[in-house]
């Protein structure tokens, strides 16, 4: 094994660990709507909320960069150049996520000055690590992308796919220097900020998603390099030609001028299309293999992106793009329900059918089957979509409630909070979750003990 | 325009676009099943998107030119499946070629020298 | 054929990235200039020595923000650098405080707490000024700001982040501020409701 795949392996280890605190805190947030005074003063809801959406944005970027430093070597026939860079940085990550996480726990915030922002917390949605953290995480992917590019120098030769990757990195790293600026102006403030979330999710992220995927077609299926470069091309064409102007539908109402109105409804509007493409390409994929494979989990996980994608992104989003409906639905649980569907559809399947990939190549599986694997994949999809739905029942109650009769004042915000529908999609949402966490206990386990059970459940291939 | 039907606009939107999805996935079982209960099926959840659509057309507050990127996308959404399908089987005709099979670092037409 | 040709639909997906990126650029540069203070969309920093109302626009077709008359925030008509100095304050406060992550500005950020776009303009302010025992609504707003927890109006109360009086102060400018901003009518209905009644 290169050791750019054994340290493909920590990473792993490390995303499965911190999608656990994701889930952790998510649920503590989840409770906060049932109990408002559950920890008020030990633990608020900012901070817990901070928690998890700044681990869920740490634990699938761990899951990419696994991903990569597992493909990559043998893609390009080589050890991953700068490799012990890399490995020396994966433990500084590490302790960097651990020291700002313990921050957030107990120091939660400082005075309004620079410092604070240096050394406690920035305030900023999704980017809250404070300046120190966010200028190591440059540096990891700076490293990142040299070892990327740096390999395909070493070994003189690339391939459409590593060519792909290689050029969306650079503005994925630019993107992330948005994470530093405190700007007053709370328009432009939230302007710039959205290139980050929107360009990065709708964009650059789909991009890099798109190319781990068809790595991992080929491994799984063995589909060949020039249909999956193909494709790949065509779904870059077509989720960046939406997605770049789809960034409009995020600046109907924070101060830009009406023209982003019609510009992000219309582009918006179109990217559920290309979504559609790669459902139908999932199809056949699956009716071509006879739903035949020798690594199961990774082909349904596959699956569930492809589908999760469409419906999370595609479906959920296409509900409130338009500003007629997003100037109700927007900045409510409906809001919220989207983002839970689209980020686990398009994204966290993807790493989780990764993740068993390379399971069946370092535990040396001919094939990898068993009943753990199905109970986590029913209870962590019903569990998402339940809460999805759930949410989607509080968003609706909340978008007409609060927003559509009460007119988005403190006591129209409360009534919606308090209407019976309301506190029901939350209660729903909170035993749904549970399920999921349930899924993701036996997640862990099947993937501790996968190929170390009785031979029954995973054959052991002969030793190579 | 009232708040209720905008709101009732946008769960019609979803549920336009998530059966274009049952579309493009049944309309993809029928190519390998070529029963015809797959294929009226997949005809079947077209249908209703259509009236998904109608109803948006007919009934909803939206503006004109919304209305027209509805039956745009409807249009489009018909096309996505078989297009797919056409070139997907197109590309994997050629599949057979050995070199597109080997690792990367053996196919020489696709690696470009750096 | 040439749609199984890579090369096709690589030359496809760099055009298309070209155009639509070109065409952000352009508008982003357009923007910047509608949302900087003063621009067409964004008062300066000095609206907070004026009266502000959400008022509905016939011609526009939704509520947009009336700005007329002085009414000085603290009894102080502020100069443009002391205006700035103290949205910029305030801006911070809101930063260390992460007050996002339970409130939504322009309706973004996380949905525990009321959005605070027109957080300002709120009827609510009245009956805290009665609490409070303050005769204006700013006096009231620095109150609430500072001792949430002591004022709580229902089972959710906003958490005490040890906010000073003068962090208070900025925090109202601040909010005065962006109620000021032209968001194309969001929230929508904003206290139109109640004043019809
Ligand atoms: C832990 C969550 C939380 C944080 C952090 C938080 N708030 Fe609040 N805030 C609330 C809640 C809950 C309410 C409703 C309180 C009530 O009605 O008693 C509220 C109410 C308010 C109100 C009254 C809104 C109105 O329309 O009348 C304002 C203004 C406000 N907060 C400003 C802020 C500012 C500024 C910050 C940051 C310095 C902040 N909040 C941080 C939870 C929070
Ligand atoms: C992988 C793809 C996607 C992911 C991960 C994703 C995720 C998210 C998240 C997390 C938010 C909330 C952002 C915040 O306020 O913090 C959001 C908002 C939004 N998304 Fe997506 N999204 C995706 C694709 C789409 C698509 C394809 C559409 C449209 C068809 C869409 C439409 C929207 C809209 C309109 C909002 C704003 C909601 C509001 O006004 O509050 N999204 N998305
Ligand atoms: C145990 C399961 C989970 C629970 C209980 C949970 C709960 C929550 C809660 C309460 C919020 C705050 C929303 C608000 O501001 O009111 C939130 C936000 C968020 N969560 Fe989760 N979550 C869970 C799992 C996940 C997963 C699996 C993902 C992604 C794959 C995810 C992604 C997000 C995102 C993107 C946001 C920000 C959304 C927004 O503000 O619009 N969560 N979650
Ligand atoms: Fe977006």
């Amino acid at each position: 094994m290169y050791r750019s795949q054994t340290l493909a392996l920590k990473y792993f280890s490390a995303a499965i660990t911190l999608f656990g605190v994701m889930t952790i805190t998510g649920l503590i947030s989840a409770y906060y709507y049932l109990n408002p005074d559950f920890l008020l003063g030990i633990l608020p809801f900012n901070i817990a909320k901070i928690l998890h959406i700044n681990t869920l944005v740490m634990w699938l970027l761990m899951g990419f960069m696994g991903s990569i430093y597992w493909f990559l070597p043998a893609e390009l026939g080589r050890e991953t150049a700068g490799i012990w860079a890399a490995e020396i940085l994966f433990y500084v990550f590490c302790a960097a996520v651990a020291v700002v996480a313990v921050v957030f726990i107990f120091i939660q915030y400082g005075g309004s000055n620079e410092a604070a922002l240096w050394f406690i917390n920035q305030g900023r949605k999704y980017v809250e690590a404070p300046r120190w953290a966010a200028l190591g995480i440059v540096v990891i992917m700076v490293v990142f992308a040299y070892n990327v590019i740096g390999t395909a120098i070493a070994a003189r030769k690339t391939t459409g796919i590593i060519t792909v990757l290689m050029i969306d990195l650079i503005p994925l790293i630019l993107l992330y220097l948005i994470a530093f600026p405190a700007i007053s102006n709370m328009s432009a403030d939230l302007f710039w900020w959205w290139w980050l979330v929107h360009l990065w999710v709708e964009a650059t992220w789909e991009v890099l998603i798109g190319c781990i995927m068809a790595l991992a077609l080929m491994q799984l299926l063995g589909t060949s390099r020039r249909i999956v470069e193909t494709w790949l091309y065509i779904e870059v064409a077509l989720v960046l030609g939406t997605g770049i102007l789809g960034l409009g539908h995020h600046y109907f109402w924070i101060g830009t001028p009406n023209y982003w109105l019609t510009i992000g409804g219309f582009f918006s509007a179109l990217e559920p299309l290309p979504l559609l493409g790669m459902v139908v390409h999932a199809v056949y994929d699956a009716g071509a293999q006879h739903m035949k494979t020798t690594n199961r989990p990774a082909f349904y996980w596959m699956m569930a992106e492809a589908f999760g994608n469409f419906i999370g992104a595609g479906v959920w989003g296409f509900m409130i793009t338009l500003p007629q409906i997003n100037l109700y639905a927007h900045g409510t649980q409906w809001t919220v329900s989207h983002g839970h569907f689209a980020f686990w559809g398009a994204y966290s399947c993807g790493v989780i059918s990764v993740l068993y990939l390379v399971l069946q190549k370092t535990r040396n599986l001919a094939f990898v089957d068993g009943p753990l694997w199905k109970w986590s994949f029913a209870a962590l999809n019903l569990g998402l979509v339940g809460m999805t739905g759930a949410l989607l029942v509080s968003g609706f109650v909340q978008a007409f409630v609060e927003r559509a009769i009460g007119g988005s004042t403190l006591n129209a915000f409360i009534s919606g909070q308090e209407n019976a529908w309301f506190v029901d999609g939350m209660v729903a949402r909170f035993l749904l979750a549970l399920v999921f966490t349930a899924g993701y206990v036996v997640l862990v386990w099947d993937v501790l003990t996968l190929g170390r059970r009785a031979p029954a459940v995973a054959a052991v291939a002969p030793a190579q | 325009m009232s708040g209720l039907a905008t709101l009732e606009t946008g769960l019609l939107l979803g549920l336009y676009a998530l059966l274009a999805g049952i579309w493009g996935v049944l309309w993809g079982l029928a190519q390998f099943r070529q029963t015809q209960i797959c294929g009226r099926s997949a005809a079947a959840a077209y249908g209703l998107h259509v009236l998904a659509a109608l109803t948006i057309i007919l009934w909803t507050p939206l503006g004109f030119g919304w209305k027209s990127l509805i039956v745009g996308s409807s249009l489009v959404f018909l096309a996505i499946p078989p297009m797919t399908w056409r070139l997907l089987q197109h590309t994997h005709q050629k599949e057979g070629s050995e070199h597109d099979r080997q690792p990367s670092q053996y196919s020489s037409r696709i690696v470009a020298r750096l | 054929m040439v749609v199984d040709d890579p090369a096709f639909w690589r030359a496809g997906a760099i055009s298309t990235i070209a155009v639509m990126s070109v065409v952000l650029i352009m508008l982003t540069i357009d923007s910047l200039a509608a949302i900087s203070p003063g621009g067409s969309h964004v008062p300066p920093y000095t609206v907070i020595n004026q009266h502000i109302d959400y008022k509905f626009d016939s011609n526009r077709g939704f509520d947009v923000p009336v700005i007329s008359g002085a009414e000085p925030l603290f009894g102080k008509s502020l100069d443009e650098a002391t205006a700035a100095a103290l949205i910029d304050r305030g801006k911070m406060v809101i930063q260390s405080r992460a007050c996002i992550d339970c409130h939504t500005f322009f309706g973004n950020g996380a949905y525990y707490a009321p959005d605070l776009t027109k957080a300002w303009l709120d009827p609510d302010w009245e009956g805290w000024q009665a609490v409070t025992g303050t005769d204006t609504r700013e006096a009231a707003m620095v109150k609430f700001l500072m001792d949430p927890e002591q004022y709580r109006t229902w089972t959710r109360a906003m958490p005490n982040l040890g906010v000073s009086e003068e962090e208070a102060q900025s925090l109202v400018a601040y909010l005065k501020w962006m109620a000021a901003v032209d968001t194309n009518g969001f929230p929508p209905n904003f206290n139109q409701i109640e004043k019809r009644q």
